[in-house]
């Protein structure tokens, strides 16, 4: 009797990894865990190493090149007061001196491999994402695995980096309304949880970092046990997992201590601010405490942000900008965190209006769908909207590996970007507003009004910290 | 490539490049004049127009359409350039015959409803003023503005907040007759979608487009600046720069544009480049540092962008005229020849690994009168380029004894500075951020 494809799989598969775990180092050692679907026509297959490292890989011959991501359980959240912004230098530390390369030939040689390399930090993360043609897969690996255990961190690359990124801050924050607003709007609505400042981290932390403090950060965090590499694209998995066992498999667990995690108390009354910027129109900034990324309510409220701002047909949008022309500009969204965040909303005025005209428009609209259904229409709109962005952001090697990647680190289920759009195709009208009800409320929220400032040359402060001119309405 | 160009020169062009790799379809609907089309003194008509035919398809409100198009698991945006207007979007592939609907309603039976062109105008100048809170987006601004003078390439395509008060709504609906023109049309497909697909839907959107074609607008080579001119783009409190310092650059037709396209990676091109080097990675000076040669259908200049915080803007202009003078001066190595090689021709694979990267290369080379097959030829012509015909084209090409430098800061702040660290400085403009008043001044 023939055996089906399946089995075909999972004979080939055991074989390979006893091949693959005779000769592996002790931490390399390879354990499939299982074979998950991703849309209709890929499949992802989840490993773990025996030191700890999570490994995902899928198999997507559509194009000959392949994304290489590795992300680390680490983010702004484990940071600590004083020392904020440590997560956001690493992501830049760790393209200098390791033990076995000298400073610059990481990017030099991913570089001359043809590799696009970059590095992002939030609030639960840190990736690091390379996409290399098909045949440099095997340069990346060890390059990878080398800057994971063997970082070198010495004063004057700590220096030169510590300036980069405080002129990151400044272009991000400083010099940018909407990043400056965003940084006081968190800072206000949260007051225990680390949620509260930025991950690119306070200016004075950033000028502070020591090498001791940045040597600390990365035995702690930068280990395979608190780490997920995925391989997306144009992949032998054969190929891959014996190279991810040889550089990978050396690698010691190392002792991730217990997150120290303040949950935020609740809100119990509006927390408003006003503060003057050097713009040219006035700002409305709200965040309302919103549902951690795994929790049963975020696709609801979700899909609400949607019918509310996704795009022109929205209702915010529809009323401010185009009936009656008050805003340029509404746009919300839900912070996809572990924890509980914010649902984000901005709108910028036209000239001549005020924050406080288009905060009662919003408050209206706000209102409408506490009390009322939201049509199934609006919500098809919605679903549709949601629908073409996955689908667009998996046209590529490197999508695919950032979702899967995403999903395993704050999910801990690679896959299920897919089931997070079929949870939404079941959300009700009656779902929308209950968590309307539930999370839109004046009491659970913090408004920023942003003025504008009149500069008078005579008294221009170029070094004003973005919260310094901030004021209790 | 599965590409389909007409037989017979009234069928509409059309390039395909067919792929499952995801059900989306990517469209594009491309007319072959853009904003070089304005009228002496209504700048950004051109693209008010496409914007408004984007909102008045087939008669229905700006929300109706958007409904449409949202409903299908779709977008369709306008974008208007210099040398195009492109009507270009994806949808879900179940939903293509639905969306080609939407589209034709909006390039081939737009209303142009006055009542909507005054909404789109009144947003419009909204828009504008809130690119003024970008200091990046305000530096490109004034860069082009500076570099191009009185060259078509130089007008704003959208217009300023000086222009757009006086377009009114006769004027789009003329101007449409004039642009929206068969015989300039152009598709481009990609996706899940095949070749006769393609050629149907594409047939079926020609159809309805009146015939003819648009006035050929003359545009010639632009003049780039001569000596050393800075502009200072005068903004209150900033704490940091954009810099963008520019000259001439070359066309893919110039016969030297690859070796210089390969010498350009090694100097500002990546991010190992020299000038990453030494702005960012020894100094810590600037998060970004990069150089760009970008292409039209005439040439166009060779860019740098760095953004200092206000105390290292002049230092790190001084560099960055010492690097250019280097570059030109001693050129670049063999073994940065060979790394430069290697990196653009591995490299290349991102350029093509989706399907509507592939049919944008090609509708490049249409829209730009790029050499045929310049995207094809890539490769080999990249591998074949030597380190005299590099350094060769960096001599002749580029002259930093010809620079525009437009700095966005605070200039009471670092003004002063700037004019002292340039040398042969020859004319030094303050222009202020929010409006079109020059001060200006011989260096």
């Amino acid at each position: 009797m023939p055996q089906s494809p399946e089995l075909d799989a999972d004979v080939t598969r055991e074989s390979l990894l006893a091949e693959v775990n005779l000769n592996a180092p002790e931490g390399g050692k390879i354990t499939f865990l299982e074979r998950l679907p991703f849309g209709k026509a890929l499949i992802v297959d989840r490993y773990q190493l025996a030191n700890g490292l999570m490994l995902l890989l899928i198999e997507d011959h559509e194009a000959p090149v392949v994304a290489y991501h590795t992300w680390f359980n680490v983010g702004s959240r484990h940071e600590q007061v004083g020392k904020t912004g440590l997560s956001h230098l690493f992501e830049h530390l760790m393209f200098n001196e390791s033990e076995n390369l000298p400073a610059g030939e990481f990017d030099r040689k991913m570089e001359e491999a043809g590799a696009e390399v970059n590095a992002s930090t939030w609030l639960d993360w840190t990736q690091y994402s390379s996409s290399l043609p098909k045949g440099q897969l095997l340069t990346a690996i060890p390059l990878e695995a080398e800057r994971m255990a063997h970082l070198v961190l010495k004063p004057p690359q700590l220096n030169s980096e510590k300036e980069v990124v405080a002129n990151e801050r400044r272009f991000r924050v400083e010099d940018d309304v909407d990043g400056a607003v965003n940084e006081l709007l968190w800072a206000t609505a949260f007051t225990e949880h680390a949620y509260r400042w930025p991950t690119i981290g306070w200016m004075a932390d950033i000028e502070a970092f020591t090498t001791e403090d940045c040597l600390g950060f990365y035995r702690t965090y930068y280990a395979p046990n608190n780490a997920t590499v995925v391989v997306a694209g144009d992949i032998e998995p054969a190929v891959v997992l014996r190279a991810i066992c040889q550089s990978y498999g050396p690698m010691p667990r190392a002792v991730v201590p217990l997150e120290d995690v303040r949950p935020e108390p609740p809100q119990t009354s509006e927390r408003r601010i006003s503060v003057e910027k050097p713009t040219q129109t006035e700002k409305l900034v709200l965040g309302y405490k919103s549902p951690a990324f795994g929790d049963f309510d975020y696709p609801a409220l979700s899909l609400l942000g949607e019918v509310l701002a996704g795009g022109r047909a929205s209702r915010l949008y529809r009323r401010l900008v185009r009936e009656l022309e008050l805003a340029s500009e509404v746009r919300i969204s839900v912070g996809p965190f572990r924890d509980p965040g914010l649902f984000e909303l901005y709108v910028s005025a036209r000239e001549g209006h005020t924050a406080e005209e288009l905060l009662a428009v919003v408050e209206e609209e706000l209102s409408r769908v506490r009390e009322q259904p939201v049509a199934q229409e609006e919500m098809d709109r919605a679903l549709a909207r949601n629908e073409l962005s996955l689908l667009a952001s998996l046209e590529t090697a490197d999508g695919k590996a950032s979702t899967l990647g995403f999903y395993e680190t704050v999910l801990g289920q690679p896959t299920s970007a897919f089931e997070r759009l079929a949870m939404e195709r079941k959300v009700s009208s009656s779902d929308l507003r209950r968590v309307a009800r539930r999370y839109l409320v004046d009491t659970q929220r913090t408004v920023v009004l942003v003025r504008v400032k009149d500069v008078d040359d005579d008294d221009l402060e170029p070094n004003d910290s973005s919260d310094s001119d901030a004021e209790a309405a | 490539m599965n590409q389909a160009l007409p037989t017979n020169p009234t069928e509409p062009r059309v390039l395909v490049e067919t792929s499952r790799a995801v059900p989306l379809v990517t469209l594009s609907v491309t007319f072959t004049q853009g904003s070089v089309l304005d009228p002496e003194g209504l700048l950004g008509l051109t693209r008010l127009t496409g914007r408004l035919m984007r909102r008045t398809g087939a008669g229905l409100s700006a929300d109706q359409i958007d409904t449409r198009i949202d409903t299908l698991g779709a977008s369709l945006g306008v974008d208007v350039t210099h040398s195009a207007i492109s009507f270009q979007g994806t949808c879900i592939s179940r939903s293509i015959e639905g969306y080609v609907e939407v589209v034709k309603d909006v390039v081939a039976k737009a209303s142009l409803s006055e009542n909507e062109f005054n909404k789109l105008k009144s947003e419009s100048q909204a828009e504008l003023l809130s690119m003024l809170d970008s200091d990046q987006s305000v530096a490109r601004h004034w860069f082009r503005r500076e570099m191009f003078a009185d060259h078509p390439y130089g007008r704003p395509t959208g217009g300023t907040l000086a222009s757009l008060p006086k377009l009114e709504h006769g004027a789009a609906v003329e101007h449409a007759k004039r642009a929206i023109r068969r015989g300039n049309l152009l598709f481009a497909f990609a996706g899940d979608i095949n070749p006769e697909q393609a050629q149907r839907f594409a047939a079926d959107i020609a159809a309805v487009v009146p015939s003819g074609v648009s006035p050929e607008v003359e545009v010639g080579e632009p003049r780039f600046v001569t000596g050393r001119q800075l502009v200072v783009v005068d903004k209150p409190d900033r704490t940091q720069t954009q810099i963008l310092i520019g000259t001439r650059g070359s066309h893919p037709k110039d016969l030297d544009h690859t070796p210089l396209h390969v010498a350009n990676t090694v100097f500002g091109g990546t991010f190992t480049s020299r000038l990453m080097h030494e702005v960012r990675s020894k100094r810590g000076w600037s998060y970004g540092a990069s150089s760009h040669l970008a292409y039209d259908r005439r040439r166009q200049p060779l860019s740098i962008l760095t953004f200092p915080k206000a105390e290292d803007a002049a230092p790190c202009i001084e560099l960055q005229i010492q690097l250019l003078e280097q570059w030109c001066e001693a050129g670049i190595t063999q073994t940065e020849l060979d790394w430069a090689k290697n990196y653009l021709i591995r490299s290349h694979a991102f350029s093509v690994d989706t399907a509507s990267k592939r049919v944008s290369q090609k509708l490049d080379e249409v829209l730009y009168d790029l050499p045929k097959g310049y995207h094809e030829e890539y490769l080999a012509n990249v591998q074949a380029v030597t380190l005299e015909q590099a350094n060769r084209a960096v001599a002749e090409r580029i002259s930093p004894k010809d620079l525009l430098i437009v700095v966005v800061c605070t200039e009471k702040l670092v003004g002063a500075q700037l004019q002292a660290i340039v040398p042969n400085l020859e004319h030094y403009k303050v222009i202020p951020f929010d409006g079109e008043v020059q001060t200006e001044t011989k260096a």
